[in-house]
């Protein structure tokens, strides 16, 4: 008796899944709003950050000083030249410039005496000038200035071994800089922003057709009817959580391969280098989010069933979009670093484990169990809730 | 054949100290036979919707029995909801399937196989003259448009028992006309067992074979339209019901404002 009755559920349920799906994907507009944010995020971002990086490098990069009266200073211009810089004169007008920051570059200013000041070794006066008001100018100023320490020192340390003595005496202490991070890790510093998007956008996906499923069903007065037919109430719910939690596995599947031909576009090469997504990367992401998907599906369900209108359901899930915005700020605050806690609080899990894969960092069997165990179990919990609830939001 | 005892039920609303328990329905008794159309009748609040909606499963009774064709509604809901037909207060159609897609989802949910909910489909759209309707999307449909596909829809399993929540609300004449039809083509040709709640007396003498007259949540009469303009001694069925739902004669201003007081109330 028991088999074929759960036979007809399990039929029911399914047909309510193939109904709701079909609803939700002819609602196109909505569609084609979810599927422009969640596709396009991962190349727009991409770009975004690779030019972001690429301009950093292009500046770090740039030797070229700007000088006025240099042709005076020949050991200056030497050893300038030695360090592989470019020479160019500055614009007459190069003060007015840097003031209303036109021109981006601190200029030299070189003494005529300078080369013979050097030789009888007085002190020379260089002018750097430059308009701190001025952020190009500004960080250009820095590098001009250790290379003329470079220059200084060169000359210090020239005049010491003339006179017998060793430069090590000026330069007690050395220091070497040892950096542990791999490429990848020093990578996700930039790209620490891409699962928490990726995250948006699967909860953003199935946030339309959870309200539409509950909430929307009650304001339009199709839930009495369907809890008229013989189909128990948890077939129904089932039916619905899966087309909800199939639209957000959708947008997380393309959002996650939206990185794949995302990368083709960094501007970046050092980026591209560094930010390895590829196919075990986005199946790993998928591995993440899929089970998040089916969570927060059931939960925006559980919390819209309540509301009578789509219009107060939209106010009230607003807490669930908050709370997943806010959890990623956990890791920013809290300087301890990852806490075991922070794998068993969904989103939260999701976020630190794709920030490890970008990382480079292999995920084990246990990382990704525990926040699968949660989200199961959080599923079954909102679902439960959700078929207690029917009948009594049928009704009001 | 539908089966009602001596049904109560009470509703409370609020919480604390503003809570307040509301007798919805306080005994209401009446048999509804096979090929004959029962008219529920009574004024607004009187308990209506309520009965219909514990017929249906919907609302499970604090007191009472129901039974549908001898199946006990409270003890197996699901057996008694695959032989009733529901159009209820709420319509609500899905906007962005079809006509047909909409019944022929209900028969699916019904148990049905996909050809014989599709033929079931087309056949309604026959009997309630929508095949014009039934490849277009529900959105923008007017109130008649609506009310035949969710009747259809109600109908879509071939239910032996039809129940109707005020389906006449919101039409306009010709489509209150074709419904009127439909149900009386269901009784005669189907031997359908129907059962329709309704406040305009109109309505009642011209389709029902049995009036059950409901006033506070209770049966007050019980009979054909003759037997209880007989029983009132009215040629006017509007009088004769007022006299049996507020128990006064009507007709005089006394009355009217009776009626007023007791619809607030």
């Amino acid at each position: 008796m028991s088999t074929p009755r759960r036979g007809a559920s399990l039929a029911a349920a399914w047909q309510v899944f193939r109904k709701e799906l079909v609803d939700a994907l002819r609602d196109r507009r909505t569609l084609l709003m979810v599927l422009l944010s969640s596709v396009a995020i991962g190349p727009l971002l991409l770009v975004a950050l690779s030019t972001l990086v690429a301009d950093f490098e292009a500046r770090a990069e740039a030797r070229e000083l700007y000088a006025v009266g240099l042709e005076s200073a020949p050991t200056l211009r030497n050893y300038i030249e030695r360090q592989a810089w470019q020479i160019h004169p500055a614009p007459a007008d190069h003060e007015a410039a840097l003031v209303k920051r036109s021109f981006g570059h601190a200029v030299l200013v070189v003494p005529a005496s300078f080369e013979r000041d050097l030789a009888e070794g007085l002190v020379p006066r260089l002018v750097l000038v430059t308009a701190s008001a001025n952020q190009r100018a500004q960080s250009s100023a820095s590098g001009v200035s250790r290379l003329l320490q470079g220059f200084s020192q060169e000359q210090a340390s020239l005049r010491l071994v003339m006179r017998g003595v060793g430069p090590a005496l000026l330069q007690p202490v050395a220091v070497d800089e040892r950096d542990l991070a791999d490429p990848r890790a020093r990578a996700a510093q930039f790209t620490r922003l891409l699962p928490f998007f990726v995250l948006m956008a699967v909860l953003y996906g199935a946030l339309h057709a959870a309200l539409d499923t509950t909430a929307g069903e009650r304001e339009r007065g199709s839930l009495e009817p369907l809890l008229m037919t013989p189909v128990p109430r948890l077939a129904l719910v089932l039916g619905k959580w899966g087309a909800v939690a199939s639209v957000g596995m959708g947008v997380a599947v393309l959002s996650c391969f939206s990185f794949l031909p995302g990368q083709w576009l960094l501007r970046s090469e050092t980026l591209s280098a560094m930010f390895q997504f590829g196919w075990p990367e986005a199946l790993q992401f998928l591995a993440l989010l899929l089970p998040l998907a089916a969570l927060l599906s059931a939960l925006l369900m559980a919390v819209a069933i309540r509301c009578k209108s789509f219009k107060e359901a939209q106010a009230n899930t607003t807490v669930v979009v908050l709370a997943v915005s806010l959890l990623p700020m956990v890791t920013a605050f809290n300087q301890g670093g990852e806490q075991p806690w922070h794998l068993w609080t969904p989103a939260l899990a999701q976020i630190t484990l794709m920030q490890r894969v970008l990382e480079g960092e292999a995920l084990g069997a246990a990382d990704l169990a525990l926040p699968l165990a949660v989200a199961l179990a959080g599923s079954a919990l909102c679902l439960a809730y959700v078929a207690r609830q029917l009948r009594a939001a049928a009704l009001k | 054949m539908i089966a009602v005892q001596a049904l109560a039920k009470q509703f409370s609303t609020g919480s604390g100290r503003s809570r307040r328990v509301v007798a919805a329905v306080q005994s209401v008794s009446f048999v509804a036979a096979d090929g004959c159309i029962t008219g529920l009748l009574g004024p607004n609040g009187a308990g209506k919707t309520t009965t219909l909606r514990m017929i249906a499963g919907l609302v499970v009774p604090d007191a009472g029995h129901i039974s549908v064709d001898g199946i006990d509604v409270a003890r197996q809901p699901q057996a008694a909801q695959a032989r009733l037909g529901v159009l209820s207060d709420a319509r609500g159609l899905y906007p962005r399937l079809t006509a047909r897609e909409n019944i022929v989802y209900y028969g699916r949910l019904h148990g049905l196989s996909r050809d014989a909910a599709e033929a079931r489909a087309t056949l309604l759209a026959g009997m309630l003259e929508m095949q014009p309707l039934m490849e277009r999307r529900t959105e923008g449909f007017s109130q008649g448009e609506r009310m035949k596909t969710a009747l259809a829809r109600a109908l879509v399993h071939d239910p032996s028992h039809i129940i109707l929540d005020e389906p006449t609300n919101g039409l306009d004449v010709l489509a209150t006309r074709s419904l009127r039809e439909a149900l009386r083509r269901l009784r005669d040709e189907q031997r359908k067992c129907i059962v329709f709640s309704t406040h305009i007396m109109q309505e009642v003498e011209r389709l029902c074979d049995q009036v059950v007259v409901v006033a506070g949540g209770r049966t007050v009469a019980e009979g054909s339209v003759p037997q209880l303009l007989a029983r009132t001694g009215h040629a006017d069925f509007e009088a004769c019901f007022v006299q049996l739902a507020f128990g006064v004669a009507a007709g005089g201003e006394s009355a009217a404002g009776h009626i007023a007081a007791g619809v607030v109330a």
